[in-house]
């Protein structure tokens, strides 16, 4: 495990409710989410040392669009500001790594996404290989396929393992009121329904969601001052599997495994962990190659599953945790985001209470 | 009358890509009927590779026909083709091990709408389009017994570039202050939003003040001036770009309407020439006749006060604005 330079908390999170659509802009989805957690800390919006956000072009359908989103912020006067082209968790881990350098105590994090007007199959297919699989229009959803029938082959999962992890995910989201879907669905009817992407049928697949989520980060005797209950981050790490879905094994995550040893999850208890399972096979995989057992609560807010704004959604993970360590739910727990078709990249944080 | 409408528009970009020595021959293969791997050690990759998938060491080009013939080791069944996929009714996505190579290719096989067809450990077949382009899309794929036989006609040229047109369908209603200020441009007036923390006014609003970061609503809206003060114009120029409808100069400006804050930019104006504009002009508009006016330009994003409402702008005659005092709105 990589020993920090810097202890970093979590000292104020905001996300807004998983929205089928938001008929407003990016921005305007995004500023109540920064006003909101510049209001928790008490601070001055020009204290803060240091923005960064996580947005997709290609979903808001513009060149520079993640400019745009830059009103949302608070930008003027201007501000040392950075982006990344990824979820907002990669933003969470590059404020994470700027405040290790010891000179900056502050971060205010974002991640947004509008998934519903445009297509993100179309959209997203264009991060794929772009002479062998974009051109064929290779999708993520596709990839999941690929991954779920992969499972099934290996006998490591059928399709009632999928459906369980559906029904499981809509009853957690009963209690989450940033849920865009909830509720109890019998694993025979879920199983009746037809397929949409052979063997995946359509509550296997992420509803269209539009959201934010913004957070504040910050050194430690900062982060004391600012809140009565920091939520201390303490390791992130992110691997990469091949682009190229014909060279994984795709019944497991390599990518993950390495992670989970980087951040030395099993140095502690795993109370919680909050999941980026954006096809419900997926939990499958994570579970195993995280090295879950029963003792740790998955996905108690529902997951992607139940609403997932792209571009906000792992960033949205790491505050559930957050949020479920502050109420008392466990003491230690992980997030985890993911970019890239089926599991490609994975983004691992380690969260753990004052206590 | 005119009428409001949702925004729907296709943002589209061609790519072209250069191909380099592998890819280039493997596209080069397609085009020609063939598809060609490259050889890695004692293996044969298909997609090819410019390197070892393993160490990652530099593969030297050497290529080597396999298929046309394969077996499906992976598939997933598209009930619901996206418009950027090779067929517009449901077909499979399939691993295909292809005759003669070690790894898998991901394309698409055409069993004419039927899932059943699919299977793991199927025999499927190349069938290579009419047209080809040198793509990865050229080639696709049915059962083998489905297949028929071809005769290619290879081309001259071996590919060196491939192209791409991407294309992103965005498709929503107009924002509810879009629609209001687009709506006022239907009827002649001129929106805009009143910031409840500073009292600036913006033409048009974008729903928010960014300075003060705070929503804004229709509580906050206000109907301005269609008389302003030219604050910057330029000549355009237009490049020939992809999806360029313009061919011949003409002048953009922005325009500070009175009793604004914001100037609204990119109004163009077709009976002057660059040479008549000043910043500091007095500028009134001068609207087309309400039937006659059309905001379908007007997206969420783009779109100010097009010239599908106004007829022209015409100077006032009133003394010019000195340049000093708009300098805070040269934009």
């Amino acid at each position: 495990m990589v020993s920090l330079a810097e202890d970093v908390a979590i000292v104020a999170f905001e996300q807004t409710p998983s929205h089928a659509h938001f008929n407003d802009s990016e921005p305007a989805m995004i500023m109540p989410c920064v006003n909101s957690v510049i209001e928790q800390v008490g601070m001055d919006r020009h204290d803060i040392d240091f923005t960064i956000a996580g947005s997709c072009d290609y979903l808001s359908g513009m060149p520079f669009a993640f400019v745009m989103n830059i009103d949302a912020v608070g930008a003027w006067p201007p501000v040392y500001e950075s982006h990344v082209e990824m979820d907002g968790a990669w933003a969470l881990f590059e404020g994470f790594v700027r405040l290790q350098s010891g000179d900056i105590d502050t971060v205010l994090v974002s991640g947004s996404g509008k998934c519903s007007p445009g297509s993100y199959r179309e959209g997203f297919s264009l991060q794929t290989d772009p002479y062998v699989h974009a051109p064929i229009g290779l999708d993520p959803r596709t990839q999941a396929g690929f991954q779920a029938q992969a499972l099934i082959a290996a006998g490591k999962a059928t399709e009632r393992d999928f459906a369980e992890v559906v029904a499981r995910s809509h009853a957690n989201a009963k209690n989450n009121p940033y849920a865009q879907l909830s509720g109890d669905l019998s694993v025979d009817e879920l199983l009746a329904e037809p397929y949409v992407q052979q063997p995946l049928r359509r509550l296997d697949c992420p509803p269209t969601s539009d959201g934010a989520a913004a957070m504040v980060i910050a050194r430690a005797d900062k982060a004391r001052e600012l809140c009565d209950n920091p939520v201390w981050i303490r390791a992130i790490d992110h691997r990469i599997d091949s682009h190229h879905p014909t060279l994984r094994d795709l019944t497991d995550s390599p990518s993950v495994r390495i992670a989970a040893d980087r951040v030395g999850l099993h140095d502690g208890p795993v109370d919680i962990a909050e999941l980026t399972v954006t096809y419900s096979p997926e939990e499958i995989i994570l579970r195993d190659a995280l090295g879950l057992n029963g003792e740790t609560a998955v996905n108690p807010s529902g997951g992607p599953l139940t609403g997932s704004p792209f571009m906000a959604v792992g960033l949205t993970r790491v505050i559930e945790l957050a949020r479920a360590i502050r109420n008392g739910d466990g003491g230690r727990g992980v997030a985890h985001a993911s970019s890239g078709p089926a599991l490609q990249q994975n983004l691992l944080c380690v969260l753990e209470g004052d206590n | 009358m005119p009428q409001l409408h949702d925004v729907d528009y296709t943002l589209e970009y061609p790519y072209t890509r250069t191909t380099g020595p592998v890819i280039g021959p493997f596209l080069t293969g397609l085009r020609d009927g063939r598809i060609l791997g490259q050889r890695c050690g004692d293996r044969v990759l298909c997609p090819p590779m410019e390197f070892d998938p393993d160490s990652f060491a530099t593969l030297e080009p050497d290529l080597v026909e396999v298929g046309p013939g394969g077996e499906v080791v992976n598939w997933t069944w598209v009930a619901e083709p996206s418009a950027k996929h090779p067929f517009d009714r449901p077909f499979g996505f399939a691993f295909i091990k292809l005759d003669g190579a070690d790894t898998d290719l991901v394309h698409a096989v055409d069993t004419g709408g039927d899932p059943q067809a699919m299977s793991t450990g199927m025999r499927v077949r190349a069938q290579f389009r009419d047209e080809r382009h040198g793509s990865v899309a050229d080639v696709y794929f049915v059962p083998e017994a489905d297949a028929a036989d071809q005769v290619i006609e290879p081309g001259e040229e071996p590919v060196t570039i491939t192209e791409h047109l991407i294309g992103l369908r965005i498709n929503e209603p107009l924002y509810p202050h879009r629609a209001r200020f687009a709506q006022g441009l239907l009827d002649g007036k001129i929106i805009g939003q009143r910031s409840p923390v500073t009292g600036k006014v913006y033409v048009p609003g974008r729903g928010y003040d960014n300075m003060s970061r705070v929503l804004m609503s229709e509580a906050d809206e206000v109907e301005v001036s269609d008389v302003g003060t030219v604050v910057a114009f330029t000549e355009l120029n237009p490049v020939q770009y992809y999806g360029q409808t313009e061919t011949e100069p003409y002048v953009r400006c922005s325009i500070l309407f009175d009793g604004t804050d914001q100037p609204v930019i990119g109004i163009d104006i077709r009976d002057m020439t660059v040479d008549e504009m000043r910043v500091g002009m007095r500028m009134r508009c001068i609207w087309r006749d309400p039937e006659e006016r059309s905001v379908e330009d007007i997206d969420n994003r783009y779109g100010n006060i097009p010239e599908t409402v106004y007829a022209r702008f015409e100077p006032t005659g009133e003394p010019d604005i000195p340049a000093d005092e708009l300098k805070e709105h040269s934009w």
